[in-house]
């Protein structure tokens, strides 16, 4: 799909929503000088329940690295946490200045995609993986995140 | 006028993760392991400076996805990325990636890569440079044979072009039997891959598997490191090396060195690699099998007997400075063995095993050395292959270094899963072993005995 124009990024940010909704694995998008590759890494639905996240021996003495990477927080929460579902770039927004993709106070479904984690210029929508309503983000837009931090909390479930 | 520390990504698990590790200490460089999550409490990542986590534990969203390795390289600061083996060592995408970001790559160029990646362009490569390969003859008319066979020599292999993964083969030992076969095979290669075409490939039953460690200056220039047996097979997964190949005349020894030297200078190999041989015991015939665009798990056998350093080479290479190696003899001045312990229970088929390893005893003594993944309460995961750790012994000559191994193999302790370590011994034990050189049949054609039970 090419297409001379310039794009907002309202239109990738749409383009990449309807990708999510389609079976592509993989799919790369040219509109003039901007090329977007999107892969789907599977399995995201279970990525809020995701497997050992990295404790504090990951993220042992960050020295200096190239981008920050942030260390893991210590999950002391009483609400569920939506985890990283592959180490990246994380962003919240689709582009600086926009919108987030959600906030604090908003309902999530499992297919609901709360941000985006940039993998060597390979743009990964991240889905909420569950029901709920978020909390906080527990990144700022445009960290270093690894596998399994801790991107947002979720309010606790209602008893 | 001091250059800043380097910073090393290490992209893969287990031993060689934390040998990489130790080279990257020898050097002065700053480790930074990438590990799967279920890696995250490995010996490699205690060792290293730093830890990212790519991906979950599947190996497919983790260790095997060159972008996130090269993501990882890119936030760690690196400036190299070592493969180690398997993996994607020899997957020509992540050095492309790095290449990008100007973070270098331990290892060769992507196109010799792909040059040796497929048999069959390899095997264009070593006919080029003037090395031995198996006789081979295109069959054109499945009726008349006799010829090609006769040019071939028997036994021999009919081979479908298309065919794969061990189908599509008939082991012929006489010219009747291939005047019966032809026509069949082609119509099953037809019917099987939609291709009759056949080839004829000579059949060596009793070969050793003999390797020759090379290092490539990237400019056409080779150090060559000896060469290792690595016979002792069980379904084509190696048991036990040795460096050098024992019972190899001086002539056979200068084609397998002068082979692989050929074969690095038409490539401008950059870095370490390995040339597989096939050397028949039954006739002088030494045949090229493949070139690995690595560094391999059996290494250390070549380091302990030249008493160099492969791994802080290949890292020195990479990050342009000079890698100290010597030019060195033919033969060593000393004889190494290294054996496997795998995960795996010989009494039950070798099924793997894994959970918490404890009571683990190392042997020790002069000219021992161990690499390893495990230490007492480590949970070995399942995940992964099964390779535990490598057990490897230096000695003044074979006869004492097989023997040392014995008793480091009978002074080794890991419980309570079931290792390969009994059959190691008996292996190690056996007068054919002691005596020199195996095939690469011996071991199943010995099986029932040496697993002490069920073949």
């Amino acid at each position: 799909m090419a297409q001379d124009s310039t794009p907002t990024w309202q239109d990738l940010l749409d383009l990449v929503t309807q990708l999510t909704e389609s079976d592509l694995e993989s799919a790369s998008v040219s509109f003039g000088d901007i090329s977007v590759s999107i892969s789907r890494t599977g399995e995201l639905p279970s990525l809020a329940a995701a497997s050992a996240a990295p404790g504090a021996s990951a993220a042992t003495a960050p020295s200096t690295p190239a981008a920050t990477v942030a260390a893991a927080p210590a999950a002391t929460t009483s609400g569920p946490a939506i985890t990283a579902p592959m180490l990246g770039v994380f962003y919240r927004r689709p582009s600086p200045g926009a919108d987030p993709f959600v906030a604090p106070g908003d309902a999530v479904e499992p297919d609901t995609t709360i941000g985006i984690i940039e993998i060597m210029k390979l743009m990964n929508p991240v889905v909420a993986g569950t029901t709920g309503v978020i909390a906080s983000f527990a990144v700022e837009d445009g960290t270093a995140v690894q596998f399994g931090e801790t991107l947002a909390l979720l309010e606790p479930a209602a008893p | 006028m001091s250059e800043p520390r380097p910073v090393v990504l290490v992209a893969n698990r287990g031993e060689i993760a934390a040998r990489i590790v130790a080279a990257a200490k020898r050097i002065g460089a700053e480790s930074v392991v990438a590990v799967s999550a279920a890696d995250v409490d490995s010996l490699a990542a205690r060792a290293a400076d730093r830890v990212l986590v790519i991906g979950p534990a599947s190996a497919a969203r983790s260790y095997l996805r060159p972008e996130l390795v090269a993501q990882a390289a890119v936030m760690a600061g690196a400036t190299v990325v070592h493969p180690g083996y398997g993996f994607l060592s020899e997957q020509p995408r992540l050095c492309e990636l790095l290449e990008e970001e100007g973070i270098a790559f331990a290892g060769p160029r992507p196109e010799t890569l792909r040059a040796v990646g497929d048999k069959g362009s390899a095997r264009a490569v070593a006919i080029a440079a003037g090395v031995p390969v198996a006789a081979g003859r295109l069959i054109d008319d499945v009726a008349d044979v006799a010829g090609l066979g006769a040019e071939v020599g028997y036994p021999l292999l009919i081979k479908a072009i298309h065919g794969g993964g061990g189908r599509g083969i008939r082991l012929v030992t006489t010219e009747a039997e291939l005047f019966a076969l032809a026509p069949q095979a082609a119509q099953e290669a037809e019917a099987a891959f939609g291709n009759g075409d056949l080839y004829l490939e000579r059949y060596y039953g009793s070969a050793r598997h003999v390797e020759v460690q090379v290092f490539g200056d990237g400019e056409g220039g080779a150090l060559i490191f000896g060469d290792r047996d690595c016979s002792v097979q069980r379904r084509h997964q190696k048991l036990i090396e040795e460096c050098p190949a024992p019972d190899i005349s001086e002539a056979r020894r200068a084609v397998l060195h002068d082979s692989s030297r050929a074969l690095v200078a038409a490539l401008r190999y950059r870095g370490a690699g390995t040339v597989e041989f096939l050397v028949d015991t039954l006739s002088d015939d030494i045949v090229f099998l493949e070139v690995n665009a690595r560094i391999q798990v059996e290494h250390p056998v070549t380091e302990e007997a030249f008493g160099i350093d492969l791994v802080a080479a290949q890292l020195l290479l990479a990050l342009g400075r000079p890698t100290g190696l010597p030019v060195v003899p033919a033969l060593p001045p000393a004889s190494a063995i290294e054996v496997r312990i795998n995960a795996e229970d010989p009494s039950a088929d070798f099924a793997p095993n894994a959970g918490v390893v404890s009571g683990v005893v190392w042997p020790k003594g002069p000219g021992i050395r161990i690499e390893t993944q495990i230490d007492s309460g480590f949970d070995f995961p399942p995940y992964y292959d099964s390779l535990m750790a490598k057990l490897i012994v230096r000695a003044h000559d074979r006869e004492a270094a097989v023997s040392a191994m014995l008793a480091a193999v009978r002074n080794t302790t890991i419980e309570p899963l079931a290792t390969t370590l009994p059959l190691l011994d008996a292996v190690l034990a056996h007068p054919d072993f002691r005596a020199g050189s195996v095939p690469t049949s011996w071991f199943g054609e010995h099986a029932a005995a040496l697993t002490g039970g069920t073949p």
